[in-house]
């Protein structure tokens, strides 16, 4: 391999961009695996509700226990609901800082967070709610894991969206938005994956 | 230790003489923290958690206090070895400066900083070999007591449910070790500096990787003081939810080692994609860096899918779930579905980086360029490809889907065909090359010999009456290891000493490399050879105890494992000896023409005063008559 060498102009500060691209791709990334496991989430669900081993999916009235009965999929449609408006406060907040419009960029990002603390609680009330427990059968089960990963969902989307308000109150994204942009891409994929467990549960 | 840093004027006076939290944290912290953690964990939740009903299944309160513990470790670890650092300063909005960068690089610290959170892919390049040696050490004893069994006449010798534990422990630590054993020192020490950048595109990320690995390890082993992994590596479900708790030393550890693999898998990708020298285009990459971005980019889909397999089998021990227990309407097929969709891409997560290293060698040693480079990248893009395909051929005799039989059996067939590519390129790079006869060019002839082996009676398995007869016998373990360990572990190897002077200045031990060499590859054709011939005859796997008929060929199979291990013994001395007081090495001593071999002994920091630019393909070494 032939190489010529030359003083890069400016080796240890690159412009914003490249960094912003590259951080882009890493998060995409990293969402991939995240992609995969929700689908196969979605694999686990669809796959023991065709299957209804023993007619175990919904287990029907016993002498000891009532019948297991699947829980309405509006709570679950009302978190994604929060989710999404989460999302389109965060985007708010987005086109300001695009605009050079720092109140708005915290605005937008201050609301997104509220938006998501409000929906982490409402997941813990419809878990807490629920009318079964882990061992109430196969739906009972696969209902957990979609809420549960839902909340894991939502917690990191807490904690990202209050560090994205709090840097954006302290002024950081005034000179380059590449980090919002990229908070953008999570919330993105959060909502899609939050839509997607609540259409799953619509077919109990 | 001296500081690097710029403190705050405020806080240098008050704290003259206490460091910043970053500079404090390591190894002791880590693991301090992680013990006092899962042990404050442990004990309260023996006190506050209830007693089970009745009606709990097997050991579900145990199981909650046990994984409960576990996952406190790992939290306590990760805090300790300073992994939420940087999250949290920038939840905080006080993102690390230069100085804080430059420590957590490792920069004028000398043996400490392989014992801290570096970011230096250098430094966890170095982490990685050792970790790696560790485990192949651990992975290579149990071995040896697994043959030392089957090699007493009609085995016996060790109590079977500790005969079992140790299979299990052997299997999935040999799997994790192989996994990593290219992709963890290479792919880190030497693919940036190979792709002409000074680091890896997430450096926090890099070294989260690693000590996910290091906080991974503890489970596994205290999993072996709780009952063990009798299932098997496989640890498939129901059996699992109804093993002892050291099943849960299992889960964690597999939890653990996924995460750490899709870290990994994003970092290494973005960095190859978006970090690449001026002028390195695709066909003038490395054929080595097409190699580890294929078993990464494998890896990052399959493996959550498998994190996924084992919440699902903890949550069916500690919460009585029933996602695999029939009883309440779940499926043991499901189980087998989700471990093989990770289970055979991580085969070809792990040959294909060792097969790469080695198509990376045959130019250099035969002073020609690489024999078809589009069809080595054609070869390995059709396996990876195929590789996700084909995971069905698994399940044959599980009754699952009997009509996928033979799609999935085509499928696997088909794999053959991007295989022979790169077979052929090997082949095509060392015809008529002037052979400079190294330990890494005699590794090609050996995986070329094992590999078709381990090829050829692949095909038998994927052929489903063959496999009626053949599957769960030692025939299986037989094919497995020479794909696994005739071919990928051979090609770690020679990437070691390939390597070994850029990552540690020195030459290895020419001498003790071929006594290594010889010794394992006999050793492991004796061996194997011998598992094939009572595996065809009808011995079952995974048994402690067998028939007066298997007795000669298990002697054999035992005979050439002590031989293996003493190869690998010579290796590890030469490893130590070489490291110590070996040659000291010039810059390039194999005058190989890649980006690795134009920086000084030691590497740099920062890899590259002046960032290259490439003008030309790296395996120039002449025109290639084909």
């Amino acid at each position: 391999m032939s190489v010529e060498t030359h003083a890069h102009s400016n080796p240890h500060h690159e412009h914003p961009d490249v960094v912003g691209s590259r951080n882009r791709l890493g998060v995409i990334l990293i969402l991939v695996a995240d992609i995969a496991m929700a689908l196969s989430v979605l694999f686990v669900y669809f796959y023991l509700r065709q299957q209804n081993v023993n007619n175990m999916w919904l287990p029907a009235a016993t002498s000891d226990n009532p019948a297991v009965v699947a829980l309405s999929p509006k709570g679950t449609w009302y978190v994604t609901g929060l989710a999404a408006l989460g999302l389109l406060t965060h985007f708010y907040g987005l086109k300001g800082v695009r605009a050079k419009n720092q109140t708005q960029l915290v605005l937008g990002g201050g609301l997104a967070a509220l938006f998501s603390i409000g929906a982490l609680i409402y997941q813990f009330i419809q878990i807490s709610g629920a009318p079964f427990t882990t061992t109430s059968g196969a739906y009972a089960s696969c209902y957990f894991l979609i809420a549960g990963l839902n909340t894991l969902h939502l917690v990191l989307t807490v904690f990202i969206a209050i560090g994205n308000w709090n840097r954006s109150r302290l002024g950081i994204y005034k000179a380059d938005h590449w980090h919002v942009d990229i908070v953008n891409v999570w919330w993105v994929w959060m909502t899609v994956s939050s839509l997607l467990g609540a259409f799953a549960l619509s077919f109990s | 230790m001296t500081t690097v840093m710029d403190r705050p004027a405020a806080s240098a006076g008050h704290t003259a003489s206490r460091k910043p939290l970053i500079e404090r944290l390591n190894i002791v912290t880590a693991l301090v923290l992680g013990a006092v953690s899962s042990v404050v964990v442990w004990q309260l939740a023996l006190k506050l958690l209830p007693q089970d009903a009745d009606t709990a299944f097997f050991f579900n309160r145990e199981d909650k206090i046990m994984l409960l513990a576990l996952i406190a470790w790992f939290v306590g670890f990760m805090t300790g070895i300073g992994a939420l650092i940087g999250p949290f300063r920038w939840l905080m909005g006080k993102d690390l400066n230069h100085d804080e960068n430059m420590f957590l690089a490792g920069k004028e610290q000398g043996v400490k900083r392989y014992f801290r959170y570096t970011t230096d892919h250098k430094v966890v390049g170095i982490q990685y070999l050792v970790i790696t040696i560790i485990i192949f050490l651990v992975g290579g004893i149990l071995a040896m007591l697994i043959r030392t069994n089957l090699g007493h006449a009609q085995g016996g010798w060790i109590e079977p449910q500790t005969y079992n534990a140790i299979v299990g422990w052997h299997g999935i630590i040999m799997i994790v070790a192989t996994i990593i054993m290219v992709t963890g020192p290479f792919g880190n020490f030497i693919m940036p500096i190979m792709i002409g950048a000074r680091d890896m595109a997430f450096p926090r990320l890099n070294a989260l990787s690693f000590w996910l690995i290091v906080a991974a390890v503890p489970p596994v082993f205290i999993s072996f003081f709780t009952g063990g992994i009798t299932t098997g590596w496989s640890a498939y479900n129901p059996l699992a939810s109804q093993s002892a708790l050291g099943m849960n030393g299992y889960i964690a550890f597999i939890c653990i080692f996924a995460i750490s693999t899709m870290v990994a898998g994003a970092n290494i990708t973005t960095t190859v994609v978006k970090m690449r020298a001026k002028g390195m285009t695709w066909n003038r990459t490395p054929i080595f860096i097409y190699g580890v971005v294929a078993s990464v980019a494998l890896a990052l889909p399959a493996f959550p899918v498998f994190f996924l397999s084992q919440i699902m089998s903890g949550l069916d021990r500690a919460f009585a779930t029933s996602f695999y227990n029939v009883a309440g309407g779940g499926s043991g097929w499901l189980y087998e579905n989700l471990f093989w969709i990770m289970g055979h891409p991580e085969v070809y997560v792990i040959l294909i980086p060792s097969v790469a290293a080695l198509m990376e060698m045959a130019p250099v040693f035969t002073r020609r360029p690489l024999f078809s480079f589009n069809l080595a990248i054609m070869g390995i893009a059709g396996i990876s490809g195929l590789s996700v395909l084909v995971w069905a051929h698994h399940m044959y005799i599980s009754g699952w889907a009997p009509l996928l039989n033979a799609p999935f059996m085509l499928t696997t067939e088909l794999i053959s065909i991007p295989t022979g590519m790169l077979f052929l390129v090997l082949i095509g790079t060392l015809w008529r090359g002037r052979l400079w006869m190294t330990m890494p060019l005699m590794s090609i002839f050996a995986l070329l010999w094992n590999f078709m082996i381990g090829g050829i009676t692949g095909i038998y398995l994927s052929d489903v009456p063959a496999d009626a007869f053949l599957h769960g016998s030692m025939y299986v373990t037989a094919h497995f290891h020479y794909t696994l360990m005739g071919a990928g572990l051979t090609g770690a190897l020679a990437s070691l000493v390939y390597w070994f002077p850029k990552m540690t200045g020195r030459m290895f031990d020419k001498t003790l490399s071929w006594v290594s060499f010889w010794l394992v590859q006999i050793g492991f054709n004796v061996a194997f050879m011998g598992m094939f011939m009572v595996g065809l005859a009808g011995q079952p796997r995974r048994v402690e105890s067998y028939a007066e008929i298997f007795n000669k060929g298990n002697l054999v199979t035992t005979i050439g494992a002590y031989t293996i291990m003493a190869g690998m013994l010579v290796l590890l001395h030469g490893v130590i000896s070489s490291w110590r007081s070996g040659v000291k090495a010039p810059m390039n001593p194999w005058q190989a023409k890649t980006l690795e071999w134009t920086v000084a002994n030691p590497v740099p920091l920062e890899n590259f005063e002046t960032l290259p630019v490439i003008t030309s393909d790296p395996y120039g070494y002449g025109k290639a008559q084909s």
